[in-house]
């Protein structure tokens, strides 16, 4: 059995990476804080075998609920994430530390506690950001999702041959969290993506996906920023 | 050149050697990311650091160096100093941004691992002493150790 973990499962990308794994994948453990991962995990059962896991990944015991659940993992995503904007000069210690905890430590302690774990071969995405490249308003956020690169590159070297591990850095995306923006504020970011549209959730889910299949099985310690073109502009 | 210096002893003595003098928070900063961690909790306390310095550097609308080690930024020093690296230069790139419109620079520097700290100390001048029209959101590697590598 072929199993995949996804974090952060309960809604937007996460929830469509995890319908577009069970595809592929026997076996779906998917994990969230939310307790709305019930709903998603009801919604799985007809594509897969779901283990839903209700976890805060910042703690040693969250971590060790998701690592226990598997016996063996073909794929990981580290998609859970969250945001505390602010101009740096108006950012409080408290949110920096927050964002740079749950983007970038989970996915860390998450890998490592799964060693010994992997599947030959295996796979690891983790899912950065355009903002990754620097972007107004979100020194902390950046700076997770930076380290997630570089824990991307790190992994890829680490665990070569066995498990590749790549990053995936979504632009502007169709989720619940594009509702808080203001329509003009939207508006304007929209017009500076070439391609003219946001990302849809799918779109992104089918580059996680083909980064742990084995049509990738030679590119790892890459980032694939999926963002429209908006990385140019 | 009075500085805010968050840096190692040794990096430290090589810019006061360079004629760099210390100075309180407000002045052009530069900080050096986090290096040698045993865990993520360490990692994150020098990162919180690094945010420190940082964020007195924003509010005094003062120039920023940061500097990062070239290995790391590809990978090849193990995952917390990897983490580390990447994740200072993508905010500094974001603290660039922040302070474009003032026209004052932020950048990133990457040191191979047999840069002396002297050539840091020359680059780190040449870069806070850097105008509107100067460089800014750059990440500069000396040593070359990137060429032929993954960047940004």
């Amino acid at each position: 059995m072929r199993t995949a973990i996804v974090t952060g499962a309960a809604r937007g990308i996460g929830k469509e990476i995890a319908v577009r794994m069970a595809r592929d994948f026997d076996h779906l453990v998917v994990v969230d804080l939310s307790p709305t991962l019930a709903d998603t995990a009801l919604e799985l059962e007809r594509l897969a075998t779901v283990t839903p896991v209700q976890a805060d990944l910042t703690t040693e015991e969250g971590i060790a609920a998701v690592t226990s659940s598997v016996d063996s993992v073909a794929a990981l995503v580290n998609n859970a994430g969250i945001t505390r904007d602010a101009r740096l000069v108006n950012m409080e210690e408290e949110d920096f530390r927050a964002v740079l905890d749950v983007n970038l430590g989970a996915p860390f302690r998450l890998a490592y506690g799964l060693a010994g774990k992997w599947a030959r071969p295996a796979a690891i995405v983790n899912i950065a950001s355009r903002a990754y490249l620097g972007n107004f308003g979100q020194f902390n956020y950046s700076m997770s999702k930076g380290g997630v690169v570089g824990l991307s590159r790190a992994l890829a070297i680490g665990l070569a041959p066995q498990v590749r591990a790549n990053a995936v850095a979504p632009g502007l995306t169709a989720t619940e969290m594009v509702e808080t923006i203001p329509s003009d504020v939207l508006s304007r970011m929209i017009e500076a993506i070439p391609l003219g549209r946001m990302g849809e959730p799918s779109e992104i889910a089918d580059v996680v996906a083909w980064l742990c299949s084995p049509e990738s099985s030679y590119v790892t310690g890459q980032v694939i920023v999926v963002g429209g073109g908006r990385s140019l502009t | 050149m009075r500085s805010h210096l968050l840096l190692p002893v040794d990096l430290r003595d090589a810019f006061v050697q360079s004629g760099f003098e210390e100075a309180p928070p407000g002045h052009p900063t530069v900080a050096a990311c986090p290096t040698g961690q045993p865990d993520w909790s360490s990692t994150l306390d020098g990162l919180t650091a690094v945010y420190r310095v940082a964020k007195d550097a924003a509010i005094a609308g003062s120039s920023v160096v940061f500097i990062v080690s070239a290995d790391a930024v590809l990978g090849r020093s193990g995952p917390l100093d990897a983490m580390a690296a990447t994740g200072v230069v993508s905010a500094s790139r974001t603290l660039a941004a922040e302070m474009r419109k003032q026209g004052v620079p932020v950048n990133c520097l990457a040191a191979a691992a047999d840069t002396p700290g002297t050539t840091l100390a020359v680059w780190a001048k040449r870069l806070l002493e850097g105008g509107p029209t100067d460089p800014t959101g750059e990440l500069i590697q000396l040593g070359g150790v990137q060429i032929g590598k993954a960047l940004s």
